[in-house]
């Protein structure tokens, strides 16, 4: 790797084997708004081992993007306020650090990319200048050494003639161009945990295609945990190893990304794999969830989906379910699967 | 269902948009065009979706403006029951548009958030006086919003106070209020969220139904666009490529274009990641100012020859498909034209 100038050897911090690289526990998120306390997050869990891929799958509103905000030390305090949890990262909980100790984590070990590149780049500087700032800040590099390492940066995304570009601005750049900048940008300092935010929502298929293959490649390539938050049924199966689905600030299933598309033991997740047209095959009715997702001012005491659940029983509105361990048709426990449904085996099972 | 022996409703022949570029502020010259569609024909039969799928910058939503006359266009035809529309003006494109209504992508910035509901849905009455109910126009708002599933005593409040899914079904009410024959719809579900859609596709299935609507459906989402379509044409950079029923071009594409379009659709199974083909293109979209010579996907094909540069290939059934009774046949735009399965599914 040294040709390409990426030093690959970290410094030896890591966590101690066994730790998983980023563990969230229990999180709760609170906004202050107009219309009171919006509970966007409401005790979230999961954990990211290096190499591996986690899919955080949610509509809008369902907290998913907070909690990636929270992780990475970038959510908006106030109006935002964090009121429970832990988040570990190699260990170390992130929320009990000084703002200077977190900054060293910041884009050196935990790097995001975001949906929108073109409002993530600064218009008025160039490409290379803000790739360059990356080991500028962090590493103390002269100016043209920044420049050179992001020459060597954009050749690694496969930009093409990236010598001749590295003093071209975002604009020139085309969103498939954009998106691999900010992929750069995360993978300047060799990070161990990649966010990536809808990263492709804003391109077109084709080069949608592109951009997460060349995501899944160098994330192999540098045994990073992953991730990856976004709406899209067919981009988690494409590259996910596991699933969180997240409804109204909650974890309702997760488990292996296999299992979970096969025989989903949750209604909501269930519903949604109904109610998307297949490309490979022609449907007759859709299946639609009705009604709408929950304010979050108000959440309904029990089951937060029961309103719209086909499945609800009267315990769906008086008592919430909490997560339990999904078991197999002979009843042997599935590990890292689990359904917040009181009716998971029937959901599963037919 | 589509009646393809019929008389079809809406005929484009050779449809042409150039978006002049100039240069210089008081002696303002043409530089150049952006060809944003150059010589597109197709037909819309009644009752029949027509599903126009193809990546941002290709044309599609100027297809749209055209067909309304939002835009003028530069050449060609567009004909409606016969009559070419696309130079009425006045009075004559008035009593035309009642028949052809649209439905926007944005369902935030195209209701006029200082309307209530039942002024925005209402107002095709006062535009179009004619063709108003006798009476009680409030009445008619009512059974409207009744129809696309709201609950007809929102009729006093205002956008903001809907979410997203309620907001596309005003849009769709507003557009159905005049009775149109052809509703087109850019991109109208792209906004909405994943359970949502499924909600209004089906709204828009079950209103076709009833009222026999013909629905042009501009969509880059092709999975959505082969469930509500009877036939759908591919565009790529102005042209039109490839143009079949919904089983010739998902189950049997041949031109490389869809084909590598489709197999770059992530597929909703991870089951699926092995056994399917997958292609993935190099580079972007060429600049539609300067498009290149000839065929215009050659620069990102993996079959171009020196022939595709110097020869424009015609939308045709290919010479080896020609006479074959199966959906293999049908036209596409291509020298190498040749079925591809595969790609849409494993």
């Amino acid at each position: 790797m040294t040709e390409t100038g990426i030093d690959l050897v970290k410094d030896g911090t890591a966590a101690t084997p066994g730790t998983p690289l980023l563990d969230v526990r229990d999180l709760q998120i609170e906004f202050h708004t107009r219309e009171g306390i919006a509970k966007a997050v409401n005790g979230v869990s999961y954990s990211v081992e290096a190499g591996e891929t986690l899919a955080v799958l949610g509509e809008s509103g369902s907290g998913k993007s907070v909690t990636a905000q929270a992780i990475m030390g970038i959510l908006d305090m106030p109006p935002g306020r964090i009121t429970g949890g832990e988040i570990l990262f190699q260990g170390q909980d992130l929320l009990k650090m000084t703002e200077a100790q977190r900054r060293k984590i910041r884009g050196n070990k935990i790097a995001m990319i975001f949906q929108d590149a073109l409002s993530s780049l600064n218009p008025v500087l160039s490409v290379g200048y803000q790739l360059g700032e990356m080991f500028r800040v962090h590493k103390g590099a002269s100016r043209k050494e920044a420049k050179a390492r992001a020459v060597e940066l954009m050749d690694r995304v496969r930009i093409p003639a990236a010598k001749d570009r590295v003093n071209d601005y975002p604009h020139q750049f085309s969103g498939g161009m954009r998106q691999r900048i900010m992929i750069a940008m995360a993978l300047a300092l060799e990070p161990d945990l990649i966010i990536a935010d809808e990263p492709t929502t804003a391109l077109d298929v084709t080069v949608q295609a592109q951009v997460m293959d060349l995501l899944a490649e160098l994330q192999q390539e540098y045994r990073m945990g992953l991730i990856l938050i976004t709406h899209d049924l067919g981009v988690v199966a494409d590259v996910a190893d596991r699933i969180a689905v997240m409804y109204a600030g909650r974890i309702v299933e997760r488990g292996d990304v296999r299992e979970i598309y096969r025989t989903p033991a949750h209604p909501y997740t269930k519903g949604l794999l109904d109610s998307i047209p297949r490309l490979d095959q022609k449907g007759s009715d859709l299946y639609a969830i009705r009604g709408l997702p929950p304010t979050l001012t108000s959440l309904p005491a029990g089951c937060s989906f029961s309103p719209r659940c086909d499945r609800a029983r009267e315990v769906c509105v008086t008592e919430r379910p909490l997560p339990v361990t999904v078991l197999d048709a002979e009843g042997v426990p599935v590990p890292g699967r689990s359904s917040a449904c009181h009716f998971w085996k029937e959901t599963l099972h037919g | 269902m589509a009646d393809t022996t019929r008389e079809p409703i809406l005929e484009v022949r050779n449809l042409v948009k150039h978006f002049p570029l100039t240069q210089g502020i008081v002696f303002r010259r043409q530089v150049g065009a952006v060809r944003a569609v150059d010589d597109i024909s197709f037909t819309l039969y009644p009752g029949e979706t027509l599903g126009i799928v193809g990546e941002s910058g290709c044309g599609k939503s100027t297809v749209a403006k055209l067909l309304m006359n939002l835009e003028r266009a530069t050449s060609g035809e567009v004909l409606y029951k016969g009559e070419d529309i696309s130079k009425l003006s006045g009075r004559a494109l008035k009593a035309v548009r009642r028949n052809i209504q649209m439905v926007f992508q944005d369902p935030y910035t195209s209701l006029n958030p200082r309307m209530t509901v039942g002024d925005i849905i209402g107002e095709p009455f006062d535009i179009h006086p004619e063709a108003a109910p006798k009476g009680d126009k409030q009445a008619r708002v009512r059974e409207l919003l009744d129809v696309v599933g709201l609950n007809p005593e929102y009729i006093n409040r205002y956008p903001h106070q809907f979410s997203g899914g309620q907001r596309q079904r005003i849009g769709i009410a507003r557009g159905l209020a005049l009775n149109p024959e052809i509703i087109i719809c850019d991109e109208p579900v792209s906004a909405l969220d994943v359970s949502v859609q499924a909600q209004v596709i089906n709204l828009m299935e079950k209103l076709q139904d009833e009222f026999g609507l013909s629905y042009l459906f501009i969509a880059h989402d092709l999975s959505i666009v082969r469930h509500i379509s009877d036939r759908v044409g591919v565009m790529y950079l102005g042209k039109m490529v490839e143009i079949g029923s919904d089983a010739a071009i998902y189950d049997h594409p041949t031109h490389p274009y869809t084909q590598a379009l489709l197999s770059a659709v992530p597929l909703p199974d991870p089951d699926a990641r092995e056994g399917r083909e997958r292609i993935i293109l190099t580079g972007d979209v060429p600049s539609p100012a300067n498009p290149p010579s000839g065929c215009r996907f050659r620069t990102r094909c993996w079959k171009a020859e020196e022939r595709c540069a110097e020869e424009m290939p015609l939308l045709a059934v290919p010479q080896r498909y020609a006479g074959a009774d199966t959906a293999v046949a049908h036209d596409s735009a291509c020298h190498f034209a040749e079925e591809k399965q595969h790609v849409a599914h494993a």
